[in-house]
């Protein structure tokens, strides 16, 4: 490359942040006097957030944030079992985490129970047999009405809660946001939503949802982080369990961008100068103590001058040792040459025959040759010793140590060791990898960073035939008529948090001024949060709407044991309600089959199966009771 | 709820740690605002109130709404899904993202340029149906 300075070489490392436990709050005074006040609940498949619906600065954001998740590992107690914010990392879990839902509708009511437990717990709510506050809770739009039954049975019969309003995420928001624009009600508009699970398109007309209008894409932030883990995976095999779904969630949330054209934008990232400058590097952590030399220069020779310290230290006291030895040996020569001096012909004998030797001359030879081995190894000794302080590492060569060892004579026991220690090291010393650990532990996320959001509006790259998210748009606006169509966009309205993505605003714009009638107006406002903004809309609305008597959009006890489960009071940010007799829940397996039989006596079935509810009954007696009814 | 504890026969090594406190706290008291005798209805629950209960799936949920009687526009969650995309599906290099414009005959992947191409012969058929099976394309008729 021509240019001196190098590209910025954007490196980041993974926050891999850490959620501490919730702590467990009082119950506010204010909450409780002079009405209590409703706990509001935003029931989000990612995550949950819950408060308090009190007109007090101090409650005004959610006082609960947390992940909608369980863990429980097999066989520990059912109050064992961890929440939210509990688990400090869900990687370590991940495999035993539930959650009580499947894609954006509650399904597992014994994990929403502990959520429940866990909310009214932290909040602080210890009124006993019964939570007496009215209670905001999301659900999805057009939830099940089996769902919202159950939900319903739960609220009310578990925790005995006065009132009960059920509203649409992405309606709050857009209530609350509305709200906070000066658009005064009724509201007119469409939503795009797009959470954890599904992305919605709501349209509202005169401060009600549409329902016969509205479509789900079935993509949304989960389907992203496993497509960018996925692609990740195959990218980098050996790195396969450092992918972990919550990094691709931070890769996502803090690297990500939604292209505003993504065919061009892919062709600018066809150059390599833009490559180099636009890819993030993410640093995974690494310890360098990995075997297979995969270490840095210095560390190496480090560790082999350590090795070779070592070394000398062994060798010199061998040396030290084996010099010992042969001083014994000699004085023990030269007394029995003594013998031999002083004319002990016999003694010398008998001591030349205990030294297995023939003759005086093989005796003299031995001493000389013990002396000149005890000189030499006096000499080395002497030598090494001085040299030890000035030796350099790698300097000397390992057959220069060698010397000494096979230069002694038969007698000297040679080490075999210490060669074959050293001579390895020579080719290591000359070798200089040039392998960098540190890059070989980076995951360089290019295209990703924008393929990933795609998949909101090209379900195709996961190989997915629904619509995108802006083609439904259009399949959506074109069953209006031309001006509902007019003020459907004059307020299109983005929320939830897979739409947090830099570029996202201008991207729809882009599209809708493409569908659009040539110079027809349209509006795109992004929520303020878009993540937590249904919570807000939510409390506002409890606000606005306090429970009592008839009031819209609450569900008192009363409605929900005259009108079923799945009643459900209108308001401007809910579902619409289809009066459809449900069968109250029998216990028993034929019921699945039975269902169109039941329909038709559902009102008394339901009425009866509350009473019996209500006593302290075994459940299988009240099954009993519906089946004799019905 | 009195919650009593039916310990498995076996234990799992990694609960082991949390053994001795499971056994302690299987008899703290639940929060005090439930009823304690409330047990979970459910639309087929032979198993109602038993607690390794299997809750229904949504696909089962959904089987079991279809036989409402709802109306022809009546809105509920089964109808109101996205229908089928309506514009042929753009193709991306498997490998890079980039618009492709060819596909390996012997992989069926898709790729951009020539680097591309040699990077794909020299990947392991794990990783090539990996690819295949993230745009769900490992149907064997092409």
């Amino acid at each position: 490359m021509a240019s001196l300075e190098r590209p910025v070489c954007q490196i980041f490392s993974f926050q891999d942040c850490k959620t501490s436990p919730d702590p467990i709050f009082e119950l506010p005074a204010q909450c409780l006097t002079p009405t209590s006040a409703p706990i509001v609940i935003d029931n989000g498949s990612f995550q949950t957030r819950a408060g308090w619906g009190a007109p007090v600065a101090e409650f005004a954001s959610p006082r609960l944030l947390f992940r909608s998740v369980a863990a429980r590992s097999r066989g520990a107690a059912r109050s064992e079992t961890q929440i939210g914010n509990d688990i400090t990392n869900l990687e370590p879990l991940r495999w035993l985490l539930k959650s009580q839902f499947d894609r954006n509708v509650v399904v597992n009511f014994e994990i929403q129970e502990l959520i429940f437990d866990y909310v009214f717990t932290h909040l602080g709510v210890a009124s006993e047999g019964s939570v007496e506050h009215p209670m905001v809770l999301t659900e999805a739009p057009c939830n099940p009405l089996h769902c919202r039954q159950m939900m319903s049975e739960l609220l009310f019969e578990c925790y005995h809660v006065p009132y009960v309003s059920y509203g649409v995420d992405g309606l709050y928001s857009f209530y609350y946001n509305n709200y906070h624009r000066n658009i005064h009600p009724p509201h007119t508009g469409i939503v795009l939503s797009s959470g954890y699970h599904c992305s919605h398109i709501l349209p509202v007309i005169n401060g009600r949802l549409d329902a016969v209008n509205c479509k789900r894409v079935n993509v949304a932030g989960s389907q992203a982080a496993s497509y960018l883990q996925r692609l990740l995976h195959l990218k980098y095999p050996g790195h396969l369990a450092a992918i972990t779904l919550s990094r691709m969630e931070e890769l996502l949330h803090e690297h990500s961008y939604t292209a505003v054209d993504y065919h061009e934008e892919l062709e600018k990232w066809r150059s390599p100068d833009f490559y180099e400058r636009e890819v993030h590097r993410m640093q995974l952590p690494f310890s360098g103590k990995v075997p297979g030399g995969c270490v840095s220069v210095e560390e190496r020779q480090e560790r082999r001058a350590q090795q070779l310290r070592r070394l000398q230290e062994i060798n010199a006291r061998r040396r030290e040792e084996k010099l010992q030895q042969d001083h014994v040996r000699l004085d023990k020569l030269m007394a029995v040459q003594e013998l031999l001096d002083d004319g002990l012909l016999d003694q010398f004998h008998k001591s030349l025959v205990e030294l297995n030797m023939d003759s005086a001359e093989e005796l003299q030879s031995y001493i000389n040759k013990l002396q000149l081995a005890v000189e030499q190894g006096r000499q080395k000794l002497l030598h090494s010793d001085g040299a030890e302080g000035k030796m350099e590492v790698g300097v000397t060569p390992p057959n220069q140590r060698k010397i000494p060892m096979d230069e002694g004579d038969g007698v000297m026991l040679m080490d075999p060791d210490f060669p074959e220690d050293t001579l390895p090291e020579k080719p290591a010393n000359v070798v200089q990898p040039m392998f960098n650990m540190a890059e070989y532990h980076q995951l360089f996320v290019g295209t990703e960073r924008l393929r990933c959001p795609e998949i909101l509006f090209q379900p195709s790259l996961t190989g997915e035939d629904q619509m995108g998210l802006m083609e439904t748009l259009q399949y959506v606006l074109a069953r209006y008529t031309p001006e509902q169509q007019e003020a459907l966009v004059s307020n299109v309205f983005l929320t939830g948090g897979n739409m947090q993505y830099p570029g996202m605003r201008e991207r729809v714009e882009r599209e809708l001024l493409a569908m659009r009638p040539f110079q027809s107006h349209f509006k795109v406002t992004m929520a303020s949060q878009p993540a937590l903004d249904a919570w807000y809309g939510a409390r506002d609305w409890a606000l606005e709407h306090p429970p009592g008597g008839a009031a819209e959009g609450w569900i008192s006890r009363q409605d929900y044991e005259e009108k079923g489960g799945e009643y459900l009071s209108e308001h401007c940010s809910s579902n619409v309600f289809i009066p459809m007799k449900l069968a109250k829940p029998v216990a028993a397996r034929p019921a699945e089959s039975s269902i169109t039989t039941q329909t038709s006596t559902a009102a008394s079935a339901g009425i009866s199966m509350i009473t019996s509810a209500l006593t302290p009954s075994c459940s299988t007696v009240a099954a009993d009771v519906s089946m004799v009814t019905s | 709820m009195t919650v009593v504890e039916t310990v498995s026969e076996v234990k799992p090594a990694g609960s082991v740690d949390s053994g001795p406190t499971a056994t302690a706290e299987s008899t703290a008291k639940p929060p005090p605002f439930k009823d304690p005798s409330f047990m979970h209805s459910g639309i087929g629950g032979a198993a109602a109130g038993k607690k390794n209960r299997t809750w229904k799936n949504l696909k089962q949920i959904l089987a079991l709404e279809r036989t409402l009687p709802w109306k022809l526009n009546d809105p509920n969650y089964y109808n109101i899904d996205a229908p089928p995309s309506l514009k042929p599906a753009k193709k991306y290099s498997d490998i890079s993202g980039l618009p492709a414009n060819y596909t390996d005959p012997q992989t069926k992947l898709r790729f951009t340029s020539s680097e591309e191409f040699s990077y794909i012969r020299l990947l392991p058929t794990d990783v090539v149906t990996g690819y295949l099976a993230l745009r769900k394309a490992t149907c064997i008729v092409p």
